[in-house]
């Protein structure tokens, strides 16, 4: 109570200054504040922003806990790979150990911590020039950065990116649900083609792995679909359980695909994330690789080709690699850069997915091209919504033109007022 | 056949006008403030795209290439013309222009006046010298490649100023900051756009032909390879410019 009362006298005596925004924000982060509307007419509901946000960040803690042990795990097992000795994954053998843990957390967490402090530096500098209050926006962005990263970026790059995600693809826009592009995925994108020999390749994948290559103990962090983009899908030790509960290599928080699940079910369940989203995407992914597992059947094209490899893949397990997942439920379902209509959200998500695998399978520089086909998308959002709007409006346009009152017929009977529904 | 598909969506993607090559882009920022001029727009450059690209192809094939004269007669086989490329693209693109101009006015004076200025701007927009300036250079093989290269090129312009309109008409409640609001913005939305189109970039590279080396390619050296391409590119783009003003 003596904090908040603190807090609540703190902020009585900068109301009206410059640094206002700034105690507000902490103000209202830990407590409901003091304070009542006065006039006019509110909506009132529960769910209000900063409860959206946190929903959300709840669904992340599982992936990114996962994405702790993981990262020990696979570093672990990395190091017994190259010494000859090949691990197989058991939960509590091997994989919940303080070990794993410790290592996880210690290259982890300083990612989480950047990604806060400078993302909320920015959010506070801007909100204190802008004068306005804080937004939570970057509650869940900050979050997802580090998720989506390799486990090795240097923090200074992911300093880097994040001001520039923030600032050129969210503030200028004018802050929170106003931006175009997912701020997360536009700092992975900047990440990716300003500093592209730490974001992609074999080696990044896994702790140290940059650290000790050419070394006397080298160790290789390929990633299942790095695997296939070089044809060597045969020499790859992962079996369809490993990918499914996560026991591979890739970026910090996109390996567990049951986790996410679970995430997504939840977002569901509370109706933060839009259902039709996710399904069409996983629709459009698994259409795609119909396609290509269907023209690998038809003989169109050998094995020499550099696309085998991937082409070949089993459909359905284009979902359980990669960061497919985690892109379709925390980054595809983002409701301000996504479609915003109940029609447009099923073409969007279906091309999410579609092109997905289409980037993974026709484009060797881009294995890992999840992110790269949402922000496509979200720049074709607004054009999806806007003919979903004109379409609704000719139809009913329609239909108020052909709506006729009929005259009375010879009996005096009065008939219906007949709408045509086209 | 497969051939065609490819530089269909080459064009449309990989080498999109605007995204891949900054071209156009004056009629590109100006005009797309609403969807339906925007689409207007589009659909002019898509037509006049696809009739000028394969005109000044048959243009090159047989008047200016170094031995394209060689169908009048022996004595004509070293000429080479390529010199005036410039001045009979431009004066083809100007002819057709004005022909759409006419034709858009008889039939549908409403974009007519919406496009305003735009139409016969359309005359120097870079994006259409490019068009057949590309054809050129990459050395286009047939005529129903230059109608196909044409036709794509304009589709992915179109498909550009449709989204860019788009997202200007969603954003034109946002509280953008002052000094920003305008052209800014746009320069910076576009700037956001390529980033989404570069997952395109370097895509079908490769195929049964790939020798073994390439295989074992980094994403960097893509990278590489793709920004040394852009640069001889965006020098010829440059000149176009030039020549433009």
């Amino acid at each position: 109570m003596s904090l908040k009362s603190n807090l609540h006298n703190l902020k009585e005596r900068y109301k009206g200054k410059k640094m206002a925004p700034a105690f507000n924000a902490i103000h209202t982060f830990l407590y409901a504040p003091n304070e009542t509307t006065h006039s006019g007419s509110h909506v009132r509901v529960v769910d209000d922003l900063k409860r959206t946000m946190n929903t959300v960040i709840m669904a992340l803690v599982p992936v990114l806990l996962f994405g702790i042990f993981n990262a020990g795990y696979q570093h672990n097992a990395a190091v017994d790979a190259a010494n000859g000795v090949i691990r197989q994954a058991s939960i509590f053998g091997n994989f919940l150990t303080w070990e794993n843990f410790i290592m996880g957390a210690w290259t982890v967490l300083p990612l989480v911590i950047v990604s806060y402090a400078v993302g909320l530096a920015v959010e506070f500098l801007f909100a204190v020039i802008k004068g306005h209050e804080v937004e939570e926006g970057y509650l869940v962005t900050g979050m997802l950065v580090p998720l989506i990263v390799p486990i090795d970026t240097p923090l200074w790059m992911l300093a880097v990116a994040v001001v520039f995600g923030v600032v050129i693809g969210k503030e200028v826009f004018g802050g929170t649900g106003m931006n175009i592009l997912n701020p997360a995925l536009t700092i992975r994108a900047f990440l990716f083609f300003a500093y592209p020999t730490w974001m992609s390749g074999d080696k990044v994948w896994v702790h140290q792995a940059v650290d000790l290559a050419g070394g006397p103990d080298a160790i290789s962090g390929e990633t299942i679909l790095g695997y296939l983009a070089q044809g060597k899908g045969a020499e790859m030790s992962y079996s369809v359980a490993d990918m499914f509960f996560g026991f591979i290599p890739g970026s910090v928080g996109e390996t567990s695909t049951i986790l996410i699940l679970l995430g997504g079910l939840f977002l569901i369940f509370s109706k933060i994330a839009s259902w039709r989203i996710m399904v069409s995407a996983v629709a459009g992914a698994l259409v795609m690789g119909l396609i290509f597992n269907g023209v690998v059947d038809a003989g169109w094209i050998t094995e020499t080709s550099k696309f085998y490899g991937l082409m070949s893949f089993a459909f359905w397990q284009h979902l359980i690699v990669g960061g497919l997942a985690f892109g379709i439920v925390y980054m595809a379902t983002d409701p301000v850069t996504g479609a915003q209509t109940n029609r447009g959200k099923w073409v969007y998500g279906f091309f999410i997915g579609f092109i997905s695998v289409l980037i993974r399978v026709f484009n060797p520089a881009y294995p890992e091209g999840v992110f790269l086909a949402i922000l496509l998308m979200n720049v074709f959002a607004p054009t999806i919504d806007h003919y979903v709007v004109r379409g609704n409006i000719n139809k009913r346009l329609k239909r108020a033109k052909n709506a006729t009152i009929l005259p009375r017929d010879v009996e005096g009977k009065a008939q219906e007022l007949k709408a045509e529904t086209v | 056949m497969l051939e065609h598909v490819e530089l269909f969506f080459k064009s449309i993607f990989i080498d999109n006008m605007v995204f891949a090559t900054f071209l156009g882009m004056c009629s590109y920022l100006a005009v797309s403030k609403k969807v339906t001029t925007a689409v207007g727009l589009g659909a002019a450059v898509i037509f006049v795209l696809a009739v000028t690209v394969p005109l000044n192809w048959l243009l090159d094939q047989y008047l200016l290439r170094d031995g394209a004269l060689a169908w009048l007669g022996p004595e004509y086989a070293d000429y080479n013309l390529s010199f005036l490329s410039f001045i009979l693209f431009i004066a083809t693109i100007a002819t057709m222009v004005q022909l759409v101009e006419i034709v858009v006015e008889k039939f549908s004076p409403a974009l007519y006046n919406s496009l305003g200025i735009f139409l016969p701007l359309i005359a120097v927009n870079c994006a259409i010298l490019g068009g057949s300036l590309f054809m050129q250079s990459r050395d286009i093989q047939s005529l129903g490649l230059a109608f196909n290269y044409g036709l794509s090129s304009g589709i992915g312009w179109f498909l550009a100023i449709l989204a860019i309109a788009a997202i200007r008409e969603k954003i034109r409640y946002s509280n953008v900051p002052p000094p920003l609001r305008g052209l800014g913005i746009t320069f910076i939305i576009t700037g956001l756009m390529a980033i989404g189109f570069m997952s395109f970039g370097g895509m079908l590279t490769g195929g049964d032909e790939a020798p073994k080396e390439v295989e074992q390619k980094t994403a960097q050296k893509v990278e590489e390879e793709k920004i040394i391409k852009e640069t001889k590119e965006n020098t010829v783009s440059y000149n176009n410019a030039i020549i433009n003003e």
